[in-house]
């Protein structure tokens, strides 16, 4: 009966083998082998770059976020959890991993209770399919927890091996000792366990329904509730925290308002993600009443959202300074190259694009600073914005007949150094700009990306059908309207290209910066990435490092989320 | 102007594309960006053949060529070691990165295997990753892998080369390119008894000299900016690559800004010569991948 069974399974599920070689012959007929074979000879080779980008591009990130729940300068400490995360940026890291954990455990649950109408209208076993999938589930979870407790042994591999003989008998003994160390065996059993019962479910259910869209389902429901247990995890570990912090703050008289602070906030933010759905479904009510009666609403709950996070600030400023001044000068950074470089770019390759004689010649020397070495221009750069008296651009403005400056020495921010030569004596700090030192090196950054950001607008200036703009003149249109309202809406998709790779740009800007920081400069010119290098290289804090670039990586996927938002609205792809 | 014939318009509409004093004004703004492109590479190499006192004061050009800056430059930071090391570090990075790159980019391209999809687009995923984040527990796993194995990392070639050989740039280009390779190609060499590997090596391979030149161009631009990583497993000058080594020669050399800056154009002679060899390619390889920071 389950021999029967077996033969009529389709060929991609061959997860259980029959019992002796004459079946094993008669499955493995010619053409199933030479699909076989296709199959082994693909994996086989992606193998080595597969491997490869695993190690040092996908395990990275677990490492880190492994990393960064310790206490780790330069040697591995104890678990702190969440504590370089409320180092970096206050309280509020319980409340993101409190919405992180709100998150997912709505999206799994709204996933699986969309599988749940699926099944009924295509007429399959929900609940027979839940009972595998929970159970392999629980074994991709069990397999999480044995990673973690094995890490510690495996890395310690290396201080015990230090000062001894390197030999591959000892490497391979040592490891067979960090695999079977008492909470590792633990975790292993539970694991294994877990996979042999997720796995007997699986073949019972596949048994009872033969379809490979059982295990496609079976699957999806599965990483919907590992995302589930995820998220009970994180809601338990914030939940566990605070009810810590309480007692202690109970214990020893002080007053536990951070709590109120908390869930004041966190059930702000939910109000405003409920009056923010409201709002945009409004739209499609049917009358004008509920359609005013929904905006109303959306309204109560945005400004009750509002008034409730409105501690947010103070429990934020609890931070690193480092990093929030890290965080300005990202943000100035890009509010301050950006729109400079696309606007000069475009208005060259403008004028590059009419093909005049030497046109050639100027896109190359345009193109130049882009093409040089980083550490090299930018060290030129250190000397002519140097502070000295004599140097190129002091020169240069004592010819003018202005007062030299102090340039990359220089932490005040520009508009203050302005307000100050002109004798304001106190403009106020929050409009003080960047630093001009700041504004130095963006000045860099304009001269080495400009002739980057032409080239690639030169290639869309070329997509565009040569007609439209001749159509227009013809009607009349001056060269300013054809490049307001032809050239320009149709440049969209390569000015979105070129905003999004400087964006991305911003947040990776090291190297420049590191040559042309300056310790006059007080770390004003110090963008994100910089101050985690900092904290890494000089100041040997692994952990915390660790725990701001995930910051900075949270950041990155919020701004791809919002961009993704808006720009099917505003790009047009003619 | 309505009544005059379409044709006439249009004819006036282009004739005035063609008077002098519209190009001369093009010409003065392209001239003067030049000069603002220019100004700091005239400023190095002028600065780079003075002598101390004059490189100090507020000249723009040199009396003497003193040309033994090079020289004193060259001894002083051993840029020869540093340009060799950046070179066979680029060479060995090509090496291990094209061939994992061409097996797999080929797989993904033309061998269907269950997962194949999902595979592609989890390492596409990887490029999202800021390098920050991956820095840091890269630089632990190499140490690690250094105190276990039989081999050095940190300070030698595996640091510097191995984590750069698996490039999934690299295999999203020759993807592309691959899948553009006609089906009627293969069956008519299956027919002829070629297997896969064959395939590859004799029909596909001389086919993608294109993207080759591409990833060469780009690799050579990346190892010779590169200075985070460098900086954290080099720690003496046996494998310091040009970027590090330059770096660490403009805190030495202080105040010798004509040194300083004799070294900063040898390090970028060797890209700038690559750049006018190769113009064509250098330029729509970079600005195909977007990726240099």
């Amino acid at each position: 009966m389950k021999h029967q069974e077996n033969r009529s399974r389709p060929a991609s599920l061959p997860d259980k083998q029959p019992p002796d070689a004459s079946r094993l012959a008669a499955w493995l007929t010619p053409r199933r082998r030479r699909q076989w074979r296709e199959y082994l000879t693909g994996y086989a080779m992606i193998a080595p770059a597969v491997l490869l980008i695993f190690v040092f591009g996908i395990f990275p990130v677990g490492f880190a976020l492994y990393v960064s729940l310790h206490k780790w300068r330069l040697k591995r400490g104890d678990i702190i959890g969440l504590a370089n995360y409320t180092d970096a940026i206050g309280p509020v890291a319980y409340l993101l991993v409190f919405g992180l954990g709100v998150g997912l455990l709505v999206w799994g649950i709204l996933k699986i209770a969309r599988l749940r109408t699926d099944s009924k209208r295509g007429g399959w076993p929900f609940l027979a399919l839940n009972a595998p999938a929970i159970l392999l589930a629980g074994a991709g979870l069990a397999f999480v927890r044995w990673t973690i407790v094995l890490l510690p042994h495996v890395l310690d591999i290396a201080d015990k091996i230090r000062g001894v003989e390197r030999t591959r008998a000892l490497f391979i003994q040592l490891l067979g000792e960090a695999f079977s160390m008492e909470a590792v065996l633990a975790a292993r059993v539970t694991m294994l366990w877990l996979i042999l019962g997720a796995a007997l479910a699986a073949a019972l259910t596949l048994l009872r329904w033969p379809s490979p869209r059982t295990l496609q389902r079976q699957a999806e429901l599965a990483v919907n509730w590992f995302l589930i247990g995820v998220a009970a995890i994180l809601l338990g570990y914030v939940y566990g925290e605070m009810m810590a912090a309480y007692d202690l703050a109970v214990q020893s008289g002080e007053d536990p308002g951070f709590l109120a602070q908390f869930i004041s906030i966190a059930s702000g933010l939910i109000l405003l993600f409920i009056g923010w759905k409201l709002w945009r479904r409004a739209e499609d009510q049917p009358s004008t009443p509920l359609f005013f009666l929904r905006l109303g609403a959306a309204t109560l709950f945005i400004v009750g959202g509002w008034i409730m996070i409105g501690e947010l600030p103070v429990v934020v400023a609890a931070g690193d300074p480092d990093l929030w001044v890290g965080l300005r000068a990202t943000l100035f950074y890009a509010l301050g190259t950006i729109p400079f470089q696309l606007g000069i770019s475009i208005f060259l390759a403008v004028l590059l694009f009419q093909n005049l004689r030497g046109s050639q010649m100027f896109r190359v020397m345009f193109f130049m600073p882009y093409v040089t070495p980083v550490v090299a221009s930018a060290a030129v750069f250190r000397q002519l914005f140097s502070n000295r008296q004599q140097a190129p651009v002091n020169a240069a403005m004592k010819a003018l007949g202005l007062e030299p400056l102090q340039w990359l020495w220089e932490p005040k921010g520009v508009f203050q150094v302005m307000a100050l030569k002109l004798g304001l004596e106190n403009w106020p700090d929050w409009a003080a700009g960047p630093s001009l030192a700041l504004a130095v090196i963006m000045t860099f950054s304009i001269w080495v990306f400009v002739g980057y950001n032409t080239v690639i607008y030169l290639a869309g200036l070329g997509n565009i059908p040569k007609d439209l703009g001749d159509a227009a003149e013809v009607d009349g249109a001056s060269r300013w309207q054809v490049f307001r309202h032809i050239t320009f809406p149709l440049l969209s998709p390569t000015t979105y290209f070129l905003t999004l790779i400087s964006v991305i740009g911003t947040f990776k800007a090291f190297n420049h910066i590191w040559v042309m920081r300056l310790d006059a400069a007080l770390g004003t010119t110090d963008t994100f990435s910089v101050v985690i290098f900092t904290e890494f290289f000089e100041k040997l804090r692994y952990g915390y490092a660790s725990a701001m670039a995930f910051i900075l990586f949270a950041i990155i996927l919020a701004l791809t989320l919002v961009n993704n938002k808006i720009q099917g609205a505003r790009v047009f792809y003619g | 102007m309505a009544s005059k014939a379409s044709s006439n318009r249009f004819q006036f509409g282009r004739s005035i594309g063609r008077l002098p004093t519209r190009h001369v004004l093009i010409y003065l703004v392209l001239i003067l960006g030049a000069l603002i492109a220019m100004f700091p590479f005239f400023w190095m190499i002028s600065t780079s053949l003075m002598s101390l006192g004059e490189a100090q004061g507020t000249r723009l050009l040199p009396t003497a060529l003193h040309f033994e800056n090079y020289a004193n430059a060259w001894q002083e930071a051993r840029f020869s070691l540093y340009i060799w090391n950046s070179v066979r570090i680029t060479v060995i990075t090509l090496a291990g990165e094209l061939l994992f790159s061409v097996l797999a980019a080929y797989a993904f391209a033309r061998i269907q295997f269950p997962g194949r999809d999902l595979i592609f687009a989890l390492l596409l995923s990887t490029l999202m990753i800021p390098a920050m984040v991956t820095i840091i527990p890269n630089f632990l796993t190499v140490t690690w892998l250094g105190r276990i194995g039989p081999i050095k990392w940190i300070n030698n070639w595996p640091a510097l080369t191995v984590p750069f050989m698996g490039s999934i740039f690299s295999i999203f280009l020759l993807r592309q390119f691959f899948t553009q390779i006609p089906d009627e190609l293969f069956d008519s060499a299956q027919i002829d008894g070629a297997g896969h590997l064959r395939f590859l090596w004799s029909v596909v391979l001389p086919l993608s000299k294109a993207p080759f030149m591409v990833i060469v161009v780009l690799s050579f631009i990346g190892a010779w900016n590169a200075l985070a990583w460098p900086l954290l497993v080099t720690n003496s000058p046996d494998w310091r690559p040009v970027s590090v080594g330059l770096y660490s020669f403009i805190d030495e050399a202080g105040q010798m800004i004509n040194l300083m800056m004799a070294g900063a154009f040898i390090v970028i002679i060797p890209i700038l010569v690559l750049y006018f060899f190769t113009q064509k390619q250098f330029t729509e390889s970079i600005s195909r991948s977007g990726l240099k920071g």
